[in-house]
């Protein structure tokens, strides 16, 4: 993309933020990667700050944020967005690492949204046979934070998490704040009262390319960290075995390429705010 | 390959290679399509994009007499209708929802998926059992030039000389990311022993060795 003018419907992404990599793993030599089909370099000083570098080594804009760097090939008006449970005193924060998956950006957010693959993706885990049902929940984009909103989903698993021993019942909230990131609100087992953070965070490498980094901020003081990362790097492996096997890689905007149901609601209020602020990055926009 | 004006049949896998309750990807000209086998042994193939949000059905998997996506269950029969929607149960699924499907045919040990309306049945391999199939990274003329004669119009070539004795099925050419290939399917005289069946695994090998090298080479058309 370097050299040549993106497509003007390109643009509206073009200038958000999006993670480039671990906070904890900046070092002097840098992570080569890309952004957008930019190469970019995320470094280190001396002083252990970032330092992001665009293809013809222009400085890019840069944040750290939730245990990652944040970097734009545009010029961001806003700042990232919030995630008070940051702040919340007592909650362990764990960096899960990077998964690459050969699929649009806004597929790799569509699925971290869905839950009616649970029993059949995630098997014994997050979900299984014959408590396939989907309750009806809601979804809306919210005026007043232009953000898309999932509450009171509710689904079956067999092991919610590190810490559930046994199935229960869990309860979900999921939010959009930003095109190609997503937090998801969890029943958190331990404290009844709270909810586990977990967020997907995908840095878009290309239209059919992406880096998925998730984080969560959770209260669990038993589970050991190594154990955390490994149970939910196993679950975003399963995830891209079906991510990288949807036809098309885009991801389709316009309605009749494929058929949603009642448990798509969230999808589907996803597609419409994107497709409301041109967010188009990785979509396709005319079924072939 | 026989091909009239209103279609035709690919022999895309061997009978052997789908028993019951599986699910294969095959390869015809239009692309990749799912082909599976029910629990009753009913041959089926529908078009390799589930409608929901399209994942690959070939990655599915054959539960009684339906085909069931790998992302959210969605299951189909074999007219192609939706049965079954797991995140729905109480829902009998609108007609509309439906996967394109194609005529197959499972005769002589063979499986052959209709390209078109074929006005006749597939042909007939009257004599000839099937041993296997392989996959050349050739195309169809590369894989006629190694074997020295041309395929008939059933797609057969059958090569007797020097004590070779091998006979090839030729499924159509596809496009794949490395470049061209052609799906083959050996067949041996009905009531062969292990030394000819043997031999013509050998045979066949070394004509998928020239076709790839000449194929490699760029020295055929
Ligand atoms: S994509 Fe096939 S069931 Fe959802
Ligand atoms: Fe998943």
């Amino acid at each position: 993309m370097t050299g040549s003018d993106p497509a003007p419907y390109r643009q509206a992404m073009l200038d958000e933020w999006y993670p480039v990599g671990l906070v904890s793993q900046l070092d002097r030599a840098g992570r080569h990667t890309a952004l957008m089909g930019e190469p970019i370099v995320v470094a280190g000083d001396a002083d252990g700050r970032p330092i992001v570098t665009g293809g013809n080594g222009r400085i890019l804009p840069v944040k750290v944020r939730y245990g990652h760097v944040w970097s734009s090939v545009g010029a961001p008006t806003k700042d990232i967005f919030p995630i008070p449970e940051a702040d919340q005193p007592g909650r362990r924060f764990v960096d899960v690492g990077v998964v690459r998956v050969r699929c649009s950006p806004l597929r790799a957010v569509e699925n971290f949204l869905d839950i009616a693959h649970f029993p059949f993706v995630h098997t014994d885990v997050l979900g299984a046979e014959p408590h396939t049902e989907v309750l009806n929940y809601t979804a809306e984009i919210r005026p007043d934070v232009d953000e898309v909103w999932a509450t009171q989903v509710k689904f079956y698993q067999p092991q919610a998490s590190k810490s559930a021993s046994g199935g229960i019942t869990t309860e979900y909230m999921y939010r959009v704040p930003a095109p190609t990131c997503s937090v998801l609100y969890k029943t958190c087992p331990p404290r009844p009262s709270e909810w586990d953070v977990i967020t997907l965070f995908v840095q878009p490498l290309a239209e059919d390319r992406c880096d998925v980094w998730p984080w969560m901020a959770l209260f669990d003081d038993e589970t050991s960290m190594t154990d955390l990362i490994h149970f939910q790097q196993m679950i975003f492996l399963q995830d891209r075995s079906i991510l990288e096997n949807q036809i098309p890689r885009l991801l389709p905007l316009d309605p009749g390429m494929e058929i949603p149901t009642r448990a798509d609601l969230t999808s589907i209020a996803y597609r419409r705010w994107l497709k409301r602020h041109n967010f188009t990055y990785g979509a396709q926009l005319v079924a072939r | 390959m026989r091909s009239d004006t209103t279609g035709f049949w690919t022999p895309v896998a061997l009978s052997a290679d789908i028993p019951s309750r599986t699910v294969i990807p095959a390869h015809v000209s239009a692309g990749t399509i799912a082909l599976w086998r029910s629990q009753a042994g009913q041959i089926a193939a529908s078009a390799d994009r589930c409608p929901h949000r399209g994942m690959s059905l070939s990655h599915g998997f054959v539960r009684g007499e339906a085909l069931s996506c790998i992302y959210h269950g969605w299951s189909y029969g074999m007219s192609g209708h939706c049965v079954r929607i797991p995140a729905h149960p109480g829902l009998t699924p609108p007609e509309t929802i439906r996967v394109a499907t194609h005529a197959v045919r499972d005769a002589g040990g063979v499986v052959w998926v209709a390209e078109g309306t074929p006005a006749s049945d597939p042909p007939s391999l009257d004599g000839l059992t099937p041993l296997r199939s392989l996959t050349i990274e050739a195309d169809r003329a590369a894989i006629e030039a190694a074997a020295g004669v041309p395929a008939n119009a059933d797609g057969l070539i059958e090569i007797t000389r020097d004590g070779e004795d091998l006979c090839l099925l030729l499924s159509g050419s596809q496009q794949s990311q490395t470049g061209v290939r052609t799906v083959v399917h050996v067949l041996v005289a009905t009531g062969s022993h292990a030394p000819q069946r043997i031999a013509a695994s050998r045979n066949v090998e070394r004509l998928r060795r020239m076709a790839e090298t000449a194929s490699a080479n760029g020295n055929v058309q």
